[in-house]
Parts: structure tokens; sequence; C-alpha cells
């Protein structure tokens, strides 16, 4: 009994002591991506971590399994029990990680998003984004002209409920209506699945034999449509500009499959990112978005389209 | 007589020896669970073992605890629900839109509404009988119809997830009651979250039902020799899709949960959750092949993933590490369970 009155006793001594201690290694910055394994946000990990490394903050990176709020809001639950100065977020759903992040400013860390944001912006110091619906305008531009202005076009997207996803298709046909002799076809969806998107484009072909070109808001959509163009013997023919720049991406531009991506710079984004996380630190005010570059690549470019591809180089 | 009076000794031993190990079983996993516990409150202890963070720790594990429940009981009956995850979405996307219809703001796809505990009430009704609905039919096509249960709820797993995207087009219903969200998403009752007392009671009335009524007896008859359990007058039939029906409403009730503490349906998710509360029940030394297992064991296996994860995050272990601990563990604890059912031959 007495043992165990004792035992008690230095328990909540440990908690006492342990509680205002708090402190992690000064400068401490957690960076929650997306999703485990995609070449994206590796790309972004590989620039935020030599950033950090160069202004010498003390980076931790992780990641859920999935790109869902429901496995998402474990971890950055455990961010916050780290306590870390600052955190890098990629939100998965514009409202779902809404709590989990206020908390996490609530307890003390400056919170700011990258590549993804949230419906609640009131508790985020800064928004790293790139203007999505720009970049579907600059697909549709790109498709246009590879298309001299003429021909069935047809979009393959996420089903709706994804920001960046929804912006770019958006973007993409507004800017439609500028170029009034590409027929539209409508927007199909595949769940990040490349062998939907296969379906998806064979069976178009299928019900509209004369489908002239394709934009795919993503690397598993553009992918997918790759494969089943290939199916359909109709590579080359039917013209296909793809947001993103993973590896299949790149190659497939180089061989003719596919004749212009729409880029985004994962890099620079971790980079800014830690930067930023940086100037937090330092006790200096951001503005409410910080904007990162796209960019248009054609297949007559092979060097930019290496330049900007998203590779992990650090691991 | 005397050979009778014979079996009847050796038959008691062998339970004896059989409970012994079936203790070792939940034994050593909830010792790995106090490990895990233990290295990680070393190694961070004002992080790791901040009352912040152990209430974290216990609304993460709320909702998988819900649905564990559930499939335990399948599972003891020797079946499987691959449809948890996708029932979960369901009955949340059904509950959510009748509590954004009854509340009069059928446009609104943002935000929260006024609703009162009435139609919050309605809500959680809808949303247990959307749970119940689809877990009879799955316990009707195992009993009657005789389809392996991995087939049926895999069916069942692909239509309630159909369905639940052509009732919402796809998008997210983001309006939830205002009062759902903040007095039982991320509410407290005598300091303790709200999410993890309706798991705590959940768990606490299944766990009675199973170990010490009449229906928690036949349910582990079935599992483990249907035919005898027939012969000796359980209705095995009518209490497999009890059973189903039963893990078809804790999904129900995760769905409740879910939507109060997202403050929206998530359509994309849940999508891991059946293989989670798979691997949670049998980690939790329930058996595979029916006829074994205890509720208190899946609240252990519940908690082992979450521990995991919160804790490589503190530690700030590469994330791709998690995935590779968390199979190591699984395969252990099946290597564990067919080590003690080969020591059982042999005695």
């Amino acid at each position: 009994m007495k043992l165990r009155l004792i035992l008690a006793a230095k328990l909540v001594g440990a908690f006492a002591l342990a509680v205002p201690v708090q402190a992690q290694a000064d400068n401490s910055v957690a960076l929650v991506l997306g999703t485990k394994g995609s070449p994206f946000y590796q790309a972004l990990q590989c620039g935020a971590m030599e950033k950090a490394e160069e202004l010498g903050l003390a980076l931790n990176v992780s990641a859920p399994e999935l790109f869902a709020a429901d496995v998402q809001v474990p971890v950055v639950n455990a961010v916050t029990a780290a306590s870390p100065d600052v955190a890098v977020i990629v939100p998965t759903d514009m409202q779902a990680l809404i709590p989990p992040m206020r908390e996490l400013a609530e307890r003390g860390t400056q919170v700011m998003t990258v590549d993804q944001t949230i419906a609640d912006t009131s508790f985020l110091e800064t928004q790293i984004l790139t203007d999505n619906e720009a970049g579907g305008a600059m697909a549709a531009q790109a498709l246009s002209e590879l298309l001299g202005g003429e021909g069935k076009v047809l979009v393959i997207t996420q089903p709706p409920g994804s920001l960046a996803q929804d912006a770019r298709t958006a973007g993409f046909e507004a800017e439609l209506e500028n170029h009034p002799g590409l027929e539209y076809l409508g927007a199909q969806y595949q769940r990040n699945d490349p062998q939907r998107a296969a379906e998806i484009v064979t069976s178009t072909i299928s019900a509209h034999p004369d489908l002239a070109g394709i934009f795919a808001t993503n690397d598993q959509g553009a992918i997918g449509a790759i494969t089943g163009l290939r199916q359909a013997d109709a590579a080359g023919r039917v013209k296909m500009v793809a947001y993103d720049a993973s590896s299949a991406q790149v190659s497939a531009l180089k061989n003719g499959e596919l004749q212009a991506l729409i880029a985004q710079n994962p890099k620079q984004q971790g980079q800014v990112a830690m930067e930023l996380a940086a100037q937090l630190i330092a006790g200096e005010s951001l503005p409410e978005i910080t904007l990162t570059e796209i960019v248009t690549i054609t297949s007559d470019e092979p060097e930019k389209a290496e330049r900007y591809e998203y590779i992990a180089d650090c691991m | 007589m005397s050979e009778q009076a014979t079996n009847l000794v050796y038959h008691d031993r062998a339970s004896l020896e059989e409970r012994l190990l079936n203790l070792l079983a939940t034994g050593w996993i909830f010792l790995l669970l106090l490990v895990l516990v233990a290295v990680f409150y070393a190694l961070r202890p004002e992080q790791f073992g901040s009352a912040y963070n152990i209430q974290q720790l216990a609304i993460n594990a709320a909702i998988f605890m819900v649905l564990a429940v559930g499939q335990t009981y399948v599972i003891i009956t020797a079946g499987i629900d691959l449809s948890v995850g996708s029932v979960l979405v369901f009955a949340s996307v059904v509950s959510a839109k009748v509590m954004l219809f009854l509340s009069g703001e059928p446009g609104t796809t943002f935000g929260t509404t006024e609703a009162g505990w009435g139609i919050v009430a309605v809500g959680v009704l809808t949303a247990l009988a959307a749970g119940a609905a689809w877990g009879a039919l799955n316990g009707a096509l195992v009993a009657y119809a005789r389809i392996p249960a991995l087939i049926v709820t895999l069916g069942t797993m692909g239509m309630a997830l159909g369905f639940a995207q052509i009732i919402t087009g796809g998008v997210d219903v983001r309006a939830m009651p205002e009062r759902m969200v903040t007095h039982i998403g991320s509410g407290e009752l005598l300091g303790i979250p709200v999410l993890v007392l309706i798991a705590t009671a959940t768990v606490i009335v299944a766990g009675i039902m199973l170990h010490l009524t009449r229906f928690g007896l036949h349910v582990y008859a079935v599992g483990s020799n249907e035919e005898a359990g027939r012969r000796s007058g359980i209705r095995v039939h009518r209490r497999l899709v009890a059973v189903y029906t039963l893990c078809g409403m804790t999904a129900g009730l995760a769905a409740v949960m879910a939507n109060a503490r997202f403050g929206t349906t998530t359509i994309g998710g849940h999508v891991m959750a059946n293989l989670t509360t798979i691997s949670a029940v049998v980690l939790g030394g329930t058996s595979l092949f029916g006829g074994k297992g205890s509720v208190f064991g899946t609240v252990v296996g519940v908690f082992i993933p979450i521990i995991l994860l919160n804790g490589f995050v503190i530690l700030g272990i590469p994330p791709f590490w998690q995935t590779v601990a968390m199979g190591a563990v699984l395969i252990a604890a099946v290597w564990v369970d067919q080590l003690k059912r080969r020591l059982r031959k042999r005695s």
C-alpha cells in the first residue's frame, strides 16, 4: 500500500515535471502529406527536407495511409500532441480537417496548408496553393491548339468534392466557351483508379469514334487514359493533355502518347513551405495566400519536362 | 459408466488448458500493447503521455471500436463482414440527408444547421435502421441463400457505397446539425469525450451480451459447429441474421459518430475500415474459424494500430515503417493462434 502510494506520488511528480517542459527541439516543423507513396508528395517532401536542412529547421514528415480524412485526422492529432512550432498540412478534406487543425492552432502551433486547403482559413497563417482554375484553362488552350480548335473533347477527373480537381475541371470548362469549335462530351469520374480511367476512354471511343482530345486532371487519370488509348489503338491520334508531371506522364510525353502537361512544382512548394515556416518562427507575418507556379510543357520541350518531373530524388 | 466419467474429467482438464492458452493468446497481445505504451511513453513522456494525447487516442479508437465489436460477433460465427465501411458511409449519407431535409434547408451543402435534438434523434434512428437493414440483408443471404459471407459482404460493400454515391451524386453532405457536432462530435460529459462514452457503452453492452447471455452462447455454438448447434435446437438461421443485423447496426452507430466527429459525411473515406476491424478482431485472439473470441480482446486489438501510428508520428519515424510494423504484428498474432491450436491437438 505504502509502496503504491509512493509510486503514485512519483508518477504524479513525473507528470507535474513533464507538463511545463513541453519543449521539443527548437525550430521544430511538422509536415503532414496527403498520402504515403505519391511521387508528388514525395517530391514536395524532398524539397522541404532540402530547405529545412539549409535553414536549420528540425523537420518531421508524416503521412496517412490513404488520401482520406478519416485516416488523416489521427495523424494530425499525433502531430498536435508533439506540438511543433510550425505545422504544414495537406488537408485531405476541406471540412473534416477543420476541427483537428483548429485544435492544433489553438495549442500554440502555427499552422499553414500546402497543395490543398480548408473551408475555414481564420486560424491559418498562410495557404500555399497553385491556381488550379488557371491550370484548367491552360489545359483547354493547349488542347485547342493541338486540335486546331475543332473536335470532341472529354474530361477525366475525380468525383466532385476535391477542391483542386473541381477547380481544374471548372477552369477547363470555362475556357472552352472561348473555343466554340470544341464539342464538350462532359466529365467522367475515376477514383484515383487507372483501370477505371482506361475503361472510360475505351467505351467513350466506342460511342464517339471521332473523339479528338482528352484532358485528365491528375496523373492516375492520365496513366489510365493512355492505357485506354493504347488498347483502342488510338494513342497519338487522340490528343491528350494531362495535369501533373509524374515519371510515367513525362515518358508518355516523350514517346508521343501525351501531347502536353500542365505541371506544378512540388519541390518548390516544399521549399516555399519551409521558407515560410522559418519566417513564422522568426516572428514575421505572412500573406494570406502564397501562389506557386504552374507551367505548360509541350512534347517539343523534353528538357523542361525533365526539370519539372515529380521525382523523389532524396530517397 | 467409468469410461464416461474419465471422459468427463478429461474434458474438464482440456477446457482448463484451453482457457489458459486462450488467456496466453489475448494475454500476449495485451502485453504488446503495454510494451508499446511503455516504450513510447519512455521516449516522449511529455508528448505521448499528455492528457491531450491520451484523450485523442481514445477518440481515434472510438469509431473503430464500435465497428470492431460488431465484427467480433460476425467472426465468432465463422463469418466475415467486408461491408462495414460502406454501410457506415451509406448510413451516414442517409442520416445526414434526412436531418437536412427535416431542418428545412435541403439546398445547403455547407456549414451547419440549426436542427434541434428531435431531428438529431431521427437522424440517429435513421442511421441505425439503415445499418441494420444492410446487416439483415447480409445475414439473410448468408443464412438462407447459403452464399459465402465473403462474397455476400463483398457484394453489399459495393452496393452500399454505390447507393450512397447515387443518393448524393458523389458530393459529401456537409451540413450537419450544429448541436450534434458540438455536443456529440467534440462534446464532453464529466470530462470524457462523448464519442468515447458511446464506444465504451457499446463495448460493455456487447461484452455482456456475448459472454453472459444465452444469445451469446448461441453465437459461439453457431460458430464452433453449426450442425451441432442445429441439432441441439438452436435456430441457426435466425441467429446468423441477428448477428449480421447487429453488425450492421454498429456500422450505423459508427456512422452517427463519424458524422458528428467530422461535421460532414466522408464518402471517400472508410475504405480500410473492414480490414482494420478484421485485423483488430484477429489481433484480439478471435479465431477466423469461428467459435472463439472475446470483446475484451477486440478492444486491445483496436488500440494496437492506433497507438503504433500515434507513437510513430510523434517520434518522427518515416511513415512507411508503420505499415510494415502493423503487418508484422498481425502475422505474429495469427502465428500464436496456430501455435495454440497445435498445442491443443497434442494435449
